[in-house]
């Protein structure tokens, strides 16, 4: 062994600290654990607040409620897929691919909202009651993203996210759109302003949270994000 | 910096598998392996480092710190995932983070410091070894990189994107027009010449 190139500095470093250590285990192991813990998250949510279908699901068309709603979490699942591989060096997603996912996730809310709204009004939006059914949503929303933000941030930054902005985004996104996913068949209003302001307004809210974690996290792990 | 021969020719799915085999042992705690994969990857690495730096002891104190980095996140790597791409990735990172943090030096070197960088015989027949070394140099980092990565270092284009997070494709377009840039330079080089 050619030992005499090893710098005595990163000798001793390296001999201090040399404990084995178990690999993380591959991307979609890792996936698999971040759906388990965010659906049993999400089961606890639904049950802890006592929420239930929306009640016009029989005027929505199938493919628009619970086919739109799977689809979603689809799309929530691959992003937080995403997250992870950024997460680990050498295996980061192209710009381009994490662009398109993340505007997917977000243009495919809208259109849903949009098309919910085509096929059934749902709840009128009474006046001077939107801020309060709003901030209700709200907290649906942040409560049913926050056990698939939490563990999919904690998966991401238990490795070594090299663009950890981008892991965080990409995280906070697939958590926005996983919750999103099941809201959609749960709040009852269909109203656009109230799925744009509320609905879409909590999804870019659950982005920017991702993307500021990431930073703080690199700065504390790099000095610089 | 002693140049060694590039890695092209020689059998680079050996040498992969050698050295996913140390960095298994490495995980598992072992100082033999890890000394093995720094002997192995020491100068590629600096070759790589000094792309960024321009600087040969700069280049060797980061050395030092992208395997501390290493160190530090070695079980990220999953065997049996390609070695190279995963340090190559956070050797990139390291020298980055140099560049932007306040450590940096403005130091250029003169040409007798240039490092003994292997040239691959279809650029070595765009012009001599020392007008590559300073056409390289005044190509804007994202060529060089690619360049460097893939030319020199003899890394597949699939490998090249996984380290600079683009797609394989975009590693190729890049490298198709450093290429082109480089001769367009020499040719205008030989143009003033005349």
């Amino acid at each position: 062994m050619n030992t005499d190139l090893l710098p005595d500095r990163l000798r001793q470093a390296i001999s201090d600290d040399l404990a084995p250590v178990k690999p993380l285990p591959p991307v979609w192991l890792r996936t698999l654990y971040a759906v388990a813990a965010a659906a049993a998250g999400l089961a606890l949510v639904v049950a802890a607040f006592k929420l239930t279908l929306r009640p016009d699901m029989d005027q929505i068309p199938l493919w628009l409620s619970w086919g739109c709603t799977t689809l979603q979490l689809v799309v929530g699942i691959v992003l937080v897929g995403m997250a992870l591989r950024e997460a680990v060096p050498g295996s980061g997603v192209p710009s381009g691919a994490a662009t398109l996912a993340v505007s997917t996730g977000v243009v495919m809310q809208i259109v849903v909202g949009i098309a919910t709204w085509m096929h059934s009004p749902g709840m009128p939006l009474i006046k001077g009651n939107g801020l309060k059914l709003g901030l209700g949503c709200s907290a649906h929303d942040a409560a049913l993203a926050a056990p698939a933000l939490a563990v999919a941030l904690w998966l991401v930054f238990r490795a070594l996210p090299l663009r950890p902005s981008i892991a965080g985004l990409l995280g906070g996104t697939g958590a926005a759109v996983t919750a999103d996913a099941i809201n959609h068949i749960l709040c009852p209003m269909s109203d656009l302003r109230h799925v744009l302001v509320w609905h879409t307004g909590m999804i870019f809210g659950l982005m920017l949270a991702g993307w500021a974690a990431g930073k703080i996290w690199g700065r504390r792990r790099f000095g610089q994000a | 910096m002693p140049g060694a021969k590039p890695s092209m020719g020689t059998d680079r799915k050996a040498e992969e598998e050698r050295l996913i085999a140390l960095m298994i042992g490495y995980q598992k705690g072992s100082m033999d392996d890890f000394e093995g994969l720094y002997a192995a990857l020491k100068q590629p690495l600096l070759r790589y480092l000094w792309t960024f730096v321009r600087n040969t002891t700069v280049a060797e104190d980061l050395l030092q710190d992208t395997f501390l980095q290493i160190h530090r996140a070695r079980q990220t790597y999953t065997p049996p995932r390609p070695v190279r791409p995963w340090i190559y990735a956070i050797t990139r990172h390291v020298a980055l983070m140099y560049l932007r943090s306040g450590r940096r030096r403005k130091e250029m070197l003169a040409d007798d410091q240039l490092p003994e960088v292997p040239v691959p015989p279809e650029m070595e027949k765009l012009a001599d070894r020392a007008s590559l070394h300073r056409m390289l140099s005044e190509l804007p980092r994202a060529s060089q990189e690619v360049l460097m990565l893939h030319h020199l270092l003899g890394m597949s284009f699939q490998e090249v994107g996984q380290i600079l997070g683009i797609a394989a494709g975009t590693a190729k377009v890049r490298s198709h027009r450093a290429l082109k840039a480089l001769r367009e330079r020499l040719a205008k080089d030989e143009g003033a010449d005349e």
